[in-house]
C-alpha cells in the first residue's frame, strides 16, 4: 500500500491532531501579532503621556520658581525703596545717634524678614560711602574680599534698580563665612543724586529651591535641576558630585531649546530630559526621568499581556482538543466500523447517527451499504449451502454398481446350487439395502437405520465371502435414535473389506462396529483386522482419488460430507497398523437444535 | 476520550508551571543583599576640611550605590596603634571591603595584612604602605602635589631665600612623597631648604615647631606646609610672630582658616587635593572590585594650585568650598 507523503512537518496520524495543531497555531499566531502590536502601541502611548506629563510638571516647577523669585524681588524692592534703608545709607546730615537709631530699625526689619523666611541666608545693604547693614548688624564684611569684582555686585550696579539673579556661587562678602548661595541683588538709588550708589543683596540658600524641585515626582530615580543661561549649574540634587567633576550633566543639550524633550540612550539608564526655560529668570529647569521608571508599567504590562496570551493559547488548545475530538469522533467511529466490516464483523457495524451533518449522511450511507453487503453475503452463504446440498445428494446417490452385479451373481449362483435359505437371506438383505438407498430421500437418517443398512450390506458380503468374513455390531441403545448423515458407515465398511480384509493373507476377516456417546459427541468406531496401512498410506488416505473401479464412495467423500454437514471439528479419524488392522472413528455431534439449523439450508 | 483528558491535564500543568515560574522570578528580583563597607580613616576632625570632605565623599558614594558604610577613625592622625585596633574591629564586622587610610607606612602593615587574610577587599585611600598588598589605591599623586608646592615656592625664591618645610607625620607615604616632589621641583634650589620639621598633624605642634625653627633659622623667608595642620600651624606662628611681611608661606589643602589666610595674603598659594573625589572614587572602586569589574589599581585623584587671585574662579570655588 503506498501512501501519499505529505509535508514532513505537518504530517499527523489523525485528523484530530491536525486540527488541534492548526487551530492552536492560528490562534497563537494571531495572539502574538496582537501582542506585539499592543505592546508597541502601549509603549508609544506611555512615552507620549510621559512626555506630556513631565512637560507639565517642569512648567509647574518653572512657574513656582518664577513666583518664588517674584516674591524675593518684591522683598528686595521693598527694602531698596525703604525710607529707613535709604536714609541710613545716604543721609549725610543725620547725626551719629540718628543714624544708629535708623540702623536699629533697618536691622529689625531685616530680622523680621529673615525670621519669616529660612531660605534667606544673608540680607545686606552696602553703600559706596562705607555704610552698610548686614543681617543682624553683627556680621562684618570680609576685609580681604573684593566684593566690587563679584558678578552679583557688578550686575546690580548696572541694572538700574532692577533686581538681578546670580547663579550659584560662594558668597565671600561676609567675614568667616563661605557659603554656596544664589544672590538676588539690586542697586539702591541715592535720592539726593539720583544715581545708584549702593547695593542690596539677598542671599538665598537652597532650601526653597530644593523644596520646589524635590517636590516634583519624577519617579524614584528621576530629578530636576536648574542651569543658568550660561549653562552653569544653579541647582542640582547631586551638586556636590557635579562640582567635584565626578558626575556630569547634559547641560549643552538642555541649553539648546526653550521647551523641548530629548532622550538619551544609555541602556538601562536611558533618560527623558524635559527642558523649560524661564523668560523671567533666564534659568532653565530640566526634568530628568528614567525611561525604565516611566516604563515601569511596561514590564508588568508586557508580562500581563504575555501571561494572558499564554493562558489564551492554552485555553484555545483545550478548546481545540475538545472541538476536534467532537468533530473527529464520528469520523473515528466510522473508521473503526469500517475496519470491523473489513474484518468481516457485521454484527457491530451499525453506527448510531447523532447529527444530521455531512458525517451523519456519510454514516447513514455507510449503514445502508453495510446492510446491503450483509444481505448479499448471507445470500451467498445460502446459495453456497444449497449448492453443497445438491452436491451431497449426488454423492450419496452413488451406489457401487459392481456390488450390485456381484450380489446378483451370487444370488444366481446360490439358487443354481439350491441354497434356498441363503438366497432368501441375501435377496432380502439386498432388498433392504436398495430400499434404503433409493427410496429414502432424506439426507439424514437415524443411526438405527444407518446401522441396519450397514448390517444388510455386511450380511451380503459375509455370504459372498463365506467363511472369510465375520462381523459384530455393538451400538449403545441410547444413540440409536440419534441422527446421522446418510451413507457414512457403509462406505467405511466397504473400504475396510476391499482395502483391508480382502488382502488379508491368513485367518478370518473381522469387522467390529461400536457406537457410543462421548460427552456431546457420538463416536462410532469401525475396526477391522485387515492388512492395515503404513504411515505413508495413512497420510494420503484423504487424497481425492476415487476408486473408479469399485465405483464406491471414497473415504474422502465421507469425510467431506461430515465436515460440510457438522463442521470442521467432526469427521473421520484413522488409526492403522500394518498387518494388525485399521480403525476408523466417525465423530458427529449429538443431534440437537443445531440439526434443525442445518436443516434450514 | 482518555487521550483528550490527558492533553488537557498536560495543558493545565503547563499553565501552573508558568504561573509558578512567574511568581518565583518576581520574588527573586527583590532579594538583594546590601554590600557592607568599612572605612578606617586617619582622623575624625570636623575642622579639617580635607578629612571631612574625604569622609563626605565616601558617604555620598555609599548613598549613591546603596551601600552600608561604617566609618572608624582615631582622634589623631599619628595614632597608628588606635588605628590598628580599629582595623581589627573593622575585620570583626565582616564587611565586603575595607577602605583604609593607613596612618603609618610600616606600622599599619601587619594590621592591614589581616584584612587580606580575612578575605576582605582592601582599598587604600590617601596613603600607601611599605608593601603593596592593597587591591587598589586611590590617592593624590603626592610627588606631583609636592612638585606643585615646589612650583609655588619657586615663585617666591629671591637671592638669599632660605626655605623651611613643615611636614606632617614622619614615615607616612604622603609626607615622604610630597617632600620628594618638592625637592624635585626646586632642583638646584633644593639646598636652600634649611630644615624639615614634623607637626604630627597637630596645629599646636606645628605652631610650636615653626616657632622653634624660626628661632634656630631666623633667615628663613619661605615656609612650605605639607598638609593642612602643618600649614595652618606654621601660618599661625608666623602671624603671631608678626613676620607676615617677611615670610611667605605655601599651604596645603584647604579649610576656612586656610582660605582666609590665603585671601589675606599670608599664604602665597596653596595646593589643594581633591579629597571629596578621593573618598568618592575610593568607595566606587571598592564596589567595582566587589562586582568583579576591571579597575585601575592606582588612581590619582589629582591636586590643584590655588593662588590668591583665583580663589573665586568657577572651578576653584567648587574645589575649595564643597557644596553642601
Amino acid at each position: 500500500m503506498t501512501r501519499k507523503q505529505g509535508n514532513l512537518l505537518f504530517r499527523f496520524k489523525s485528523i484530530r491532531s491536525t486540527m488541534i495543531f492548526f487551530f492552536t497555531m492560528i490562534i497563537a499566531v494571531a495572539l502574538i501579532v496582537f501582542l506585539i502590536i499592543s505592546i508597541r502601541y502601549t509603549q508609544e502611548n506611555i512615552m507620549e503621556n510621559s512626555k506630556y506629563y513631565t512637560m507639565q510638571l517642569i512648567e509647574q516647577v518653572n512657574g513656582d520658581i518664577d513666583s518664588y523669585m517674584d516674591y524675593m524681588e518684591n522683598i528686595s524692592r521693598l527694602i531698596s525703596k525703604n525710607k529707613d534703608v535709604i536714609d541710613y545709607l545716604y543721609d549725610e546730615t543725620a547725626t551719629k545717634e540718628e543714624l544708629d537709631q535708623i540702623k536699629t530699625r533697618v536691622i529689625s526689619q531685616f530680622q523680621t524678614i529673615s525670621d519669616a523666611r529660612d531660605d534667606i541666608y544673608n540680607i545686606a545693604v552696602l553703600s559706596d560711602n562705607g555704610r552698610n547693614v548686614i543681617n543682624d548688624g553683627k556680621d562684618q564684611l570680609n576685609p580681604y574680599a573684593d566684593i566690587k569684582q563679584s558678578e552679583w555686585y557688578v550686575k546690580a550696579r548696572q541694572s538700574n534698580g532692577i533686581a538681578v539673579l546670580s547663579s550659584s556661587h560662594v558668597q565671600n562678602a561676609i567675614k568667616d563665612d563661605y557659603k554656596w548661595v544664589v544672590t538676588l541683588s539690586c542697586g539702591i538709588q541715592n535720592p539726593n543724586t539720583g544715581t545708584i550708589e549702593g547695593v542690596l543683596f539677598v542671599d538665598l540658600n537652597y532650601s526653597a529651591i530644593n523644596n520646589l524641585c524635590e517636590g516634583i515626582s519624577m519617579g524614584s530615580k528621576g530629578y530636576v535641576f536648574i542651569i543658568d543661561s550660561q549653562g552653569r549649574i544653579v541647582y542640582h540634587p547631586r551638586q556636590t558630585l557635579l562640582y567635584s567633576g565626578l558626575k556630569s550633566e547634559k547641560v549643552e543639550e538642555a541649553l539648546n531649546g526653550k521647551q523641548t524633550n530629548f532622550t538619551t540612550v544609555e541602556g538601562e539608564n536611558s533618560k527623558l530630559y524635559t527642558v523649560y526655560t524661564s523668560e523671567k529668570t533666564g534659568w532653565t529647569v530640566v526634568g530628568v526621568a528614567y525611561l525604565s521608571e516611566l516604563m515601569t508599567g511596561r514590564e508588568e504590562t508586557q508580562l500581563a499581556y504575555l501571561i494572558t496570551a499564554l493562558f489564551l493559547i492554552i485555553i484555545s488548545g483545550i478548546i481545540a482538543i475538545i472541538l476536534s475530538s467532537e468533530i473527529s469522533k464520528p469520523l473515528k467511529e466510522l473508521a473503526n466500523s469500517m475496519k470491523a466490516v473489513q474484518e468481516g464483523h457485521f454484527e457491530h457495524a451499525e453506527i448510531e447517527i447523532l447529527e444530521q451533518n455531512e458525517i451523519g449522511m456519510l454514516s447513514n450511507s455507510f449503514n445502508i451499504m453495510t446492510q446491503k453487503i450483509k444481505e448479499l453475503m448471507e445470500q451467498i452463504v445460502r446459495e453456497q449451502r444449497a449448492k453443497r446440498k445438491s452436491e451431497l445428494k449426488a454423492l450419496q446417490s452413488q451406489i457401487n454398481p459392481h456390488f450390485l452385479y456381484n450380489t446378483l451373481d451370487s444370488i444366481i449362483w446360490m439358487s443354481e446350487s439350491g441354497k434356498n435359505q441363503e438366497v432368501v437371506l441375501m435377496t432380502s438383505s439386498l432388498a433392504k439395502l436398495l430400499r434404503q438407498s433409493i427410496s429414502n430421500e432424506d439426507e439424514i437418517v437415524s443411526i438405527y437405520s444407518e446401522i441396519g443398512y450397514t448390517k444388510s450390506y455386511l450380511t451380503i458380503q459375509k455370504m459372498r465371502y463365506k467363511n472369510k468374513l465375520e462381523f459384530e455390531i455393538d451400538i449403545k441403545e441410547d444413540i440409536l435414535n440419534e441422527s446421522i448423515v446418510k451413507l457414512v458407515l457403509q462406505p467405511l465398511v466397504e473400504n475396510a473389506i476391499y482395502h483391508g480384509i480382502k488382502y488379508k493373507e491368513d485367518g478370518k476377516g473381522f469387522i467390529r462396529i461400536m457406537g457410543e456417546r462421548v460427552e456431546n459427541d457420538i463416536v462410532i468406531c469401525i475396526e477391522d483386522n485387515g492388512k492395515g496401512m503404513d504411515k505413508e498410506a495413512l497420510n494420503h488416505i484423504f487424497d481425492k482419488k476415487e476408486n473408479k473401479k469399485s465405483g464406491g464412495v471414497g473415504v474422502n467423500n465421507v469425510n467431506n460430507r461430515l465436515k460440510l454437514y457438522y463442521g470442521s471439528r467432526y469427521g473421520l479419524r484413522f488409526r492403522s497398523q500394518v498387518d494388525v488392522g485399521t480403525m476408523v472413528e466417525v465423530r458427529i455431534p449429538v443431534s440437537s437444535e443445531e440439526d434443525s439449523h442445518y436443516e434450514k439450508y | 476520550m482518555r487521550n483528550t483528558k490527558k492533553l488537557i491535564t498536560w495543558m493545565i500543568w503547563l499553565l501552573a508551571f508558568i504561573l509558578i515560574v512567574f511568581l518565583l522570578t518576581r520574588c527573586n528580583a527583590k532579594d538583594n543583599k546590601t554590600v557592607k563597607i568599612v572605612y578606617v580613616s586617619k582622623v575624625l576632625d570636623d575642622n579639617n576640611a580635607f578629612w571631612f570632605s574625604l569622609i563626605e565623599g565616601t558617604e555620598i558614594a555609599a548613598k549613591e550605590y546603596g551601600v552600608e558604610l561604617t566609618i572608624l577613625a582615631p582622634d589623631s592622625e599619628s595614632d597608628y596603634e588606635k588605628q590598628n585596633d580599629m582595623i581589627a574591629n573593622a575585620i570583626a564586622l565582616k564587611p565586603d571591603a575595607i577602605l583604609l587610610s593607613p596612618a603609618d607606612n610600616e606600622k599599619t602593615l601587619p594590621a592591614a595584612k589581616k584584612i587580606k587574610e580575612a578575605g576582605i577587599k582592601l582599598i587604600l585611600i590617601d596613603s600607601q604602605m611599605a608593601e603593596p598588598i592593597e587591591d587598589a589605591l586611590i590617592a593624590t599623586d603626592n610627588i606631583e602635589a609636592g612638585k606643585k608646592v615646589g612650583q609655588l615656592v619657586n615663585h617666591l625664591i629671591k637671592e638669599n631665600s632660605k626655605i623651611a618645610v613643615v611636614s606632617h607625620v614622619q614615615g607616612t607615604s604622603t609626607a615622604i612623597a610630597r617632600e620628594v616632589g618638592l625637592r624635585i621641583a626646586l632642583g638646584e634650589d633644593e639646598k636652600r631648604i634649611v630644615d624639615v620639621v614634623f607637626s604630627d598633624s597637630e596645629y599646636d605642634k606645628a605652631y610650636q615647631v615653626t616657632k622653634e625653627l624660626l628661632q634656630v633659622h631666623p633667615d628663613v623667608d619661605i615656609i612650605a606646609g605639607l598638609n593642612e595642620y602643618s600649614a595652618i600651624g606654621a601660618a599661625r606662628a608666623v602671624r603671631d610672630l608678626k613676620l607676615t611681611d617677611s615670610i611667605k608661606l605655601i599651604g596645603f589643602d584647604s579649610s576656612v582658616e586656610e582660605i582666609q589666610l590665603l585671601e589675606s595674603g599670608v599664604f602665597d598659594g596653596i595646593v589643594v587635593q581633591k579629597a571629596f573625589n578621593m573618598g568618592y572614587i575610593g568607595l566606587e572602586t571598592a564596589i567595582k572590585i566587589l562586582r568583579g569589574e576591571e579597575v585601575a589599581t592606582n588612581i590619582d585623584s589629582g591636586s590643584n594650585i590655588v593662588r590668591k587671585d583665583d580663589i573665586y574662579t568657577e572651578e576653584n570655588q567648587k574645589l575649595l568650598f564643597p557644596f553642601r
